[in-house]
């Protein structure tokens, strides 16, 4: 493989008088070509399936062989110009043949569509000489490859060596006028155009979202764009007559704005209908002089290959080193829904921690296996043994409980069983025994020393005490010992009923009320809810009538002074209403009443003395009271007239 | 009897008119010229009967039919299958295909005893050709060209292929077909017959540009009349010898 520029006079040499398009047929579809045209066959009656290439005894058995899935699938193959199967054959691969149909389109690169995908035709010379050559340079886009004008053109672009490349992208202007390799104009700028965060264009950007953003940035780029675009235009203008001479015009400019800089406007500068022009067939860097330069070179030159054998090589090895890089790029997108295969490891192998293992080691390795005894030796332990007390935290957190718990458990136990044989003893009534009873249970019991809190302990889970149970039960003699025995009837269990509280029935009531009225002054009998009996004693009766009757005389007392006093503050409101010369007059009554002792004034109705009082009246007539005057008014009614 | 005609000035008559036994499609033209040479050739023993189908006047191409019945593709109206049904005689079946292929004219080529169809048509379509038209379905090409509707022609009596069909084809359709067989063209040279074309049992009706070689061999194979040359040439020979001399 040799490179040659194109505008030397060596590849005029090589191109000579005739140049012809390589033909590249895959040498596998050749041999499924030229295959069904090998049978022949054996009957000549008809009775035969030409795709399947067999033949039969009679019509029924061939009307049958078309209903195959054989038959079917052969006959696609034939379509497709693929050598068909054998029946043995295809009932082998019947598993993998997803479906009859047979028109899975395996989609086979061929060596043609390889060669054209670069944008380069291939030619073989009159000498056999294969040579390659980007497409664009002969043909435009659209044009067929046709061989009468190739020579033509090959020759012409050996004539007008002078090339334009324009280059246009991302706010880059790259443009260069080559004469053979060598560029006799070139100039390259570039402008803020491109929106840095989300890229793009600001007129583009502009156009979609409708609204003109108008940060600095955005104003910035808008007139940078348009300062571009006058830029392109001086630029190229001064150049138009180069432009002019050359021969083909090679330009890339991607996206709608960038093209519009190239084609549009008032006065376009470039003609989109002009058969010089060519787009970059390859991809390409950001526009600078030597992108340009280097874009140049490559359009510039042509690949020879020795023979078309090489070239097959080649583009065979390019094949092979492309789908690997497919396939790499499959592999890397890994698909997390699917659950990934389990790969088997064998497992680490554990460190030979035996006595022989580390016997034989000593010879080897000997500094490692002191290491590991002496690991060994140092225990912490036997250090620790002195300071045995001096327990962790933890440690000691750890152990209290533990003993307690035990303890408390043996007592549970204990308690337990003697509440049961309580309980069932309360439930007997028999007063000898449960007294034996207590008196063994007191013995045992360190912490209780006294009777009574044995008598008063909690039996069982809703707090009920001997009494509540006794009462419960109806032992009407077990209540009555148990109360002489200071068991407390005040104790209340978890719903808060003391022992009489705790049953309806009248006669256990009778008995806590007996009780308490023969010991009055025992307990707190209020406390204990039980009613004290109405027969009492001729002394505490007396006592209680005495103090009623101071409390009545209290009272009395009490009740006298609160109607004085109403009637003070009746007189006093009355005193205020007057006035002054009334007020002046009571006074006077009053003095004289304190000096001579007669009756200044009398009732109108009554004749009662009320000298000193403020007298109710009506009409000039004075009263007493309120009474008298109305019984007055009753008998004298007003006529109106 | 074969007869040329023409449709609006286009040859192309299987295009605008399916033929069989029991029943005669015509599409809907400008004029009832069309319309009225079938008529006045087919009206005595089979209803002739105006058309269309998804509104559409290129009937021939997108139904395929025999005595038994008439397949209409998908598309086709309501008001359409209901005319069609009013139409048809009472013993014809009508069905409608959900098919993938819905030029069914193109797709398969059937007389009242087998059919030939497409490679690629459904499974479903097939047993409802097989059960409809109550025909044998065989999946072919014909000279290499899947659209078996378009490239040959059958009737009960004989069948029409296209001209690149190799002899080795020819015999062995024959005798898959049970029928005899002659590649051929219509239309001055038109190689889709089925297009130029249509024919029952009795006669045959083909394109105005149709040649008169093209004919012969056409009622030759079809045996449209019964004073054809092989008749001639076999058992009128001895009294047209005699008399010659």
């Amino acid at each position: 493989m040799a490179q040659v520029q194109i505008f030397d006079s060596s590849f005029k040499q090589l191109i000579g008088d005739e140049v012809k398009f390589l033909q590249m047929v895959a040498s596998e579809a050749r041999e499924t070509k030229e295959a069904p045209e090998k049978w022949t066959p054996s009957s000549v009656s008809g009775l035969i399936c030409s795709y399947c290439k067999t033949s039969f005894n009679d019509v029924q058995q061939q009307r049958e062989h078309y209903k195959l899935d054989w038959h079917r699938y052969n006959l696609k193959q034939s379509l497709l110009s693929r050598s068909p199967l054998t029946e043995e054959e295809f009932n082998e691969r019947a598993d993998d043949v997803s479906s009859i149909s047979g028109s899975e389109s395996e989609k086979e690169d061929n060596l043609e569509s390889i060669a054209t995908s670069q944008g380069k035709i291939f030619l073989k010379t009159s000498q056999g000489v294969v040579f390659s050559m980007y497409r664009c340079l002969l043909f435009a886009k659209k044009e067929e490859l046709d061989n009468n004008v190739l020579l033509d053109r090959l020759r012409e672009c050996n004539v007008n060596n002078q090339w334009t490349v324009i280059m246009l992208g991302g706010g880059h202007f790259a443009g260069a006028v080559f004469r053979g390799s060598t560029p006799i104009l070139h100039k390259t700028f570039h402008c803020y155009t491109v929106r840095a965060g989300q890229g793009g264009s600001q007129s583009s950007k502009d156009n979609r979202s409708g609204s003109q953003c108008k940060s600095a940035g955005a104003s910035l780029r808008r007139y940078n764009e348009t300062a571009l675009v006058q830029h392109v235009h001086d630029i190229l203008e001064t150049w138009q007559q180069e432009i002019a001479n050359s021969g083909l015009i090679i330009y890339r400019a991607t996206g709608a704005y960038n093209q519009s800089i190239l084609f549009s406007g008032k006065v376009p500068l470039l003609n989109r209908s002009d058969s010089r022009l060519r787009t970059v067939p390859f991809s390409t860097r950001r526009a600078t002089f030597t992108e340009v330069k280097r874009v140049h070179g490559l359009l510039s030159c042509a690949t020879l290959y020795e023979s078309s054998q090489t070239l097959d090589d080649v583009l065979k090895h390019e094949v092979k080193e492309t789908s690997p890089k497919r396939s790499k790029v499959k592999n890397n997108n890994i698909n997390r829904a699917k659950s990934r295969e389990n790969v088997e490891r064998p497992l680490p192998v554990a460190y030979p921690a035996s006595r022989s293992n580390s016997l034989e080691r000593t010879d080897q390795i000997p500094s490692e296996d002191n290491l590991y005894i002496s690991e060994q030796e140092i225990s912490t332990k036997s250090l620790l043994e002195n300071f045995d007390d001096s327990l962790t935290l933890e440690e000691r957190r750890r152990k209290k409980p533990k003993k307690t718990k035990s303890r408390n458990k043996r007592q549970a136990e204990r308690e337990a069983l003697h509440k049961a044989k309580v309980y069932e003893l309360m439930q007997l009534g028999n007063i000898p025994n449960f007294e034996l009873y207590l008196k063994n249970a007191k013995i045992p019991d360190d912490e209780s020393d006294n009777k009574s809190s044995v008598i008063n302990e909690v039996i069982d889970a809703h707090g009920n005490s001997l009494l509540h149970i006794a009462a419960m039960h109806r032992q009407f003699d077990l209540i009555r010992y148990l109360l002489e025995h200071d068991a407390d009837p005040c104790l209340r269990n978890s719903s808060q009923q003391t022992p009489y509280s705790s049953t309806q029935d009248g006669d256990v009531r009778t008995v806590f009320k007996t009780f308490a009225s023969e010991f009055p002054e025992k307990y707190n009998y209020n406390k204990a809810q039980i009613p004290i009996p109405a027969v009492l004693t001729d002394e505490q009766l007396e006592k209680r009538k005495l103090v009623k009757k101071l409390k009545r005389e209290k009272e009395k007392e009490k009740k006298k002074a609160t109607v004085l006093k109403k009637q003070e503050e009746c007189e006093r409101e009355r005193f205020l209403q007057l006035s002054d010369r009334e007020k002046r007059a009571l006074a006077a009554e009053r003095r004289i009443l304190s000096q001579g002792g007669t009756v200044v004034a009398r009732c109108f109705l009554c004749a009662s003395d009320m000298s000193g009082k403020v007298p109710f009246e009506y009409s000039g007539n004075k009263f007493c009271t309120i009474d008298c005057l109305k019984a007055h008014r009753l008998a004298h009614p007003i006529v109106l007239s | 009897m074969a007869f040329r005609v023409q449709f609006e000035n286009n040859n192309e008559i299987g295009v605008f008119s399916k033929l069989t036994n029991s029943y005669c499609l015509v599409g809907i033209g400008g004029s009832e010229n069309f319309y009225s040479v079938f008529q006045g050739e087919l009206a005595e023993t089979i209803p002739v009967i105006h058309a269309s189908l998804a509104g559409c006047r290129i009937i021939g191409r997108m139904s395929v039919g025999n005595k038994h019945g008439l397949l209409v593709p998908s598309s086709t109206f309501d008001t359409e299958l209901q005319h069609l049904r009013n139409s048809l005689p009472d013993k014809v079946k009508l069905q409608r295909i959900e098919e993938r292929l819905s030029a069914l004219g193109n797709v398969i080529a059937c007389n009242d005893y087998v059919a030939l169809v497409h490679p690629d048509i459904d499974r479903e379509t097939e047993e409802i050709i097989a059960d409809t038209l109550q025909v044998e379905v065989f999946r072919q090409t014909i000279a290499n060209n899947v659209l078996v509707g378009s490239y040959s022609v059958l009737s009960n009596r004989g069948a029409l292929v296209h001209p690149n069909t190799s002899l080795s084809d020819q015999q062995e359709l024959s005798t898959l077909l049970q029928l005899p067989l002659a590649a051929g063209t219509v239309n001055r040279g038109s190689t889709a017959v089925a297009a130029g074309m249509v024919v029952n049992d009795w006669c045959a009706f083909t394109g105005m540009d149709t040649t008169s070689t093209e004919l012969t061999v056409i009622e030759s194979i079809f045996r449209l009349n019964d004073a054809n040359p092989s008749a001639i040439a076999s058992t009128m020979r001895a009294t047209l010898i005699e008399s010659m001399t």
